[in-house]
């Protein structure tokens, strides 16, 4: 490391110390922004220093839950990864994480990085880190105001995968077409995964579904069925083109509602059934992508469905808090097909449910608020008791709910995300569940506030 | 008497909650106990005559937005301005007000024809103009404004056989220079507004509920709806912009 980099690792490790002690954010970004600006090639020179190279997990839901899957793996595996854990992922996230895991002279703790990344910034990473594994895990529609076009965005992912050396591996999720489309023709070793039973399908597609054309010819495909949003078994229509085979494969599911699902998962070496404990499809999805870079990794299946397992979920992402004597279940949802995946959970127990929307359109929610029209509100009708809509955006969630219809249900509007706390906890009744769902920024300020009355501990502590 | 709307390409064009707007026709005519039909017509279906009251199309991707371009050209164009000569009404957002103009000009290659409902014709911009947006319109309803988000890179410029839907006070509207927002012809609105604009612009929905229902021979005034909970959002969306811009 040369003398720039070098006072970029020491300026960036004082910020890092002085904004945990005021306590400003936790400090997951500032140190490697400043970093990066003393240093630019920062990045690049202190992954040199990293044995087992780097892993890059990008895709629009799953982020975070597959990273800090993967993490939990890799120490299982006995190795110590450089993790971004805060789910700051953009170049000054990744900078930080290297400056807060080394010390003074810059080697660091861990031997394999391990980065989540924005799908905007997968062409830099790319170039600072030189992986020697890339993940996409899907590609939805996810605040179009700052990526443009899903198609735009998959080919500027593919041009980014194709510079990376030749015995790099690819890992891509086969059910997502757009996805898939990356991995044909390049010259790296591509591992597929995928869903290979139809049990949980559904033969309508959801309405938030975006990629329903092509990618080769521009034909509309033709589904044998819908797994989640675009995720299923396609074929086009045209040119033949056809979901390839995915060689780590959920061959059996058993969805066991908000609880988890249980599942046998095929992989190059056998296979393996296990339970995992968070709900939905799409957990499935951030399971499958962790199996597929776990055995790239040659990890062995044991210690990787061990992980599974024992997973608790990434902060907010899934999160059950105990107030007094009502339990809070906190689900982020960012986009249509993440908080429609949510609901149709949610959907699945057959109870009576206190809910919490929080709608925000601060930068990192998406200033545009319109994807809540797109998200099948509907299918909770007639099993709401209350729903109180909150954050910045509360009275737009309203007019969602009024015009879902949602039947006997009442239905509360209070910006003041604590205010709506309270009052969405005060309607459940003793020993039930209130179940909040809040978008990214709406998120961390619930966090803060339960956090503020102790119920959970700050992220960066965690 | 029931009111029929004609969804276009829903599979195709509704790239930003669009069918929320469909969601709002709908409901608003139930509410008032007027029956209602929605219709999808996708690739190569035909407008049959005097079937519809109101046409409506969102904005799609760019793949999606050519087949569309060419579909409406062979198979829907001249029938969609006959009905709308007729009386018809429609709501075409983004992509699809693009379409319903005279030409769409890309950086390179061809110009896409459109179906030549408005007078305005459309040319590739440099910059996306992204975000809230206000907009002073006769056809806003009880606060004269419309309010919205938009996200384009088309810059659409009016002839004069079109009126503007209204004149922006916030955000950038048809092109980022003269103020001007969307279209108006007879009962055909166009606008770059999406962020589900009917649900937060009640006025805008009950002209075209109204217009639909002209079409149909009834012209008695609409039912009062309840609309606290619309004005509400309207208001606090109006002053979201102001503060985001
Ligand atoms: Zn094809």
């Amino acid at each position: 490391m040369g003398t720039k980099g070098r006072s970029a690792l020491l300026i960036g490790k004082a910020l890092g110390s002085a904004s945990r002690i005021l306590r400003f954010g936790g400090g997951s970004t500032l140190p490697g922004r400043v970093a990066r600006k003393i240093d630019p090639a920062f990045v690049r020179s202190m992954v040199d220093g990293l044995p087992l190279g780097c892993v890059l997990i990008t895709g629009t839901n799953g982020k975070t839950t597959t990273t800090t899957l993967l993490a939990s793996i890799l120490e299982g595996a006995g190795i110590t990864p450089v993790h971004n854990r805060t789910g700051a992922n953009l170049m000054a996230g990744l900078a930080s994480a290297l400056i807060r895991d080394s010390d003074l002279a810059g080697t660091l703790t861990g031997r394999i990085g391990l980065f989540e990344v924005d799908e905007a910034a997968l062409p830099d990473a790319v170039a600072d880190t030189s992986p020697r594994l890339v993940l996409i895990n899907n590609l939805f529609r996810d605040q179009l105001d700052r990526y443009g076009e899903l198609d735009t965005l998959a080919s500027r992912m593919k041009e980014a995968i194709s510079t990376l050396e030749r015995d790099a591996t690819v890992a891509l999720n086969a059910d997502d077409p757009l996805v898939a489309s990356v991995g044909r023709g390049l010259d790296q070793a591509v591992v597929y995964y995928g869903i290979d039973t139809d049990s949980c399908s559904s033969r309508l597609m959801q309405h938030a579904a975006d990629s329903k054309h092509c990618s080769e010819c521009g034909s509309p495909l033709s589904y044998e069925y819908h797994l989640f949003g675009h995720l299923g078994r396609y074929s086009c229509t045209k040119c033949g083109l056809a979901r390839p085979e995915a060689q780590v494969a959920a061959t059996e599911l058993g969805v066991m509602g908000l609880e988890g699902t249980r599942c046998t998962i095929s992989h190059p070496g056998g296979s393996i059934s296990l339970f995992i404990p968070l709900p939905g499809l799409y957990n499935v999805y951030n399971v499958l992508a962790a199996f597929a870079v776990g055995t790239a990794l040659e990890i062995d299946v044991e210690i990787i469905g061990h992980a599974v397992e024992k997973f608790t979920a990434a902060f907010g992402r899934v999160e059950k808090v105990r107030v007094g004597d009502r339990d809070l279940l906190m689900i982020l949802a960012k986009n249509p097909a993440g908080m429609g995946e949510v609901l149709r959970t949610l959907a699945g127990e057959r109870v009576w449910k206190n809910i919490l929307l929080a709608l925000n359109d601060n930068i990192a929610d998406g200033r545009d608020v319109s994807w809540i029209w797109d998200v099948d509100l509907e299918m909770l009708s007639g099993q709401l008791r209350e729903v109180v809509c909150s954050g910045i955006r509360a009275w737009d969630m309203a007019l969602r709910v009024k015009y879902a219809e949602l039947g006997q249900g009442s239905l509360v509007t209070e910006p003041d995300l604590e205010r709506a706390l309270d009052i969405g906890l005060e309607a459940v009744e003793p020993g039930d569940t209130l179940f909040v769902i809040p978008t990214y920024t709406a998120m961390l300020e619930l966090r803060k506030i339960l956090t503020e009355r102790g119920l959970v501990t700050p992220f960066w502590e965690g | 008497m029931d009111i029929r709307i004609c969804y276009l390409y829903p599979e195709m064009m509704n790239i930003y909650g669009d069918r929320g707007n469909v969601t709002a026709l709908v409901r608003r005519c139930r509410w008032r106990g007027i029956p209602v039909d929605v219709e999808g017509l996708g690739l190569s279906e035909k407008v049959k005559p005097d079937r519809y009251d109101i046409f409506f199309m969102g904005g799609g991707q760019d793949r999606e937005q050519v087949l569309v371009c060419h579909d409406l050209l062979e198979n829907k164009g001249d029938a969609i301005r006959r009905e709308i000569e007729r009386g018809a009404a429609a709501l075409v957002i983004c992509g699809g007000y693009q379409l319903f103009g005279k030409y769409y000009r890309p950086f390179d290659g061809e110009k896409l024809p459109g179906i030549n409902v408005f007078d305005a014709y459309t040319v590739a911009g440099e910059n996306r103009m992204i975000g809230n947006v206000v907009a002073k319109s006769a056809l806003g309803g009880r606060f004269g404004t419309v309010v919205g988000f938009e996200n384009h890179s088309g810059k659409t410029y009016l002839g004069k056989e079109s009126a503007p839907l209204g004149m922006v006070t916030v955000g950038s509207g048809n092109n980022g220079e003269d103020r001007t927002e969307g279209a108006v012809h007879l009962g055909a609105v166009g606008t770059y507004l999406h962020g589900s604009l009917l649900p937060k612009n009640p006025g805008l929905a009950d002209f075209l509920i109204e217009r639909g229902l002209a079409r149909r021979g009834e012209r008695s005034s609409l039912k009062p709806l309840d609309d606290t909970l619309e004005w509400r959002a309207h208001r606090e969306a109006v002053a979201r912009a102001r503060k985001t811009h």
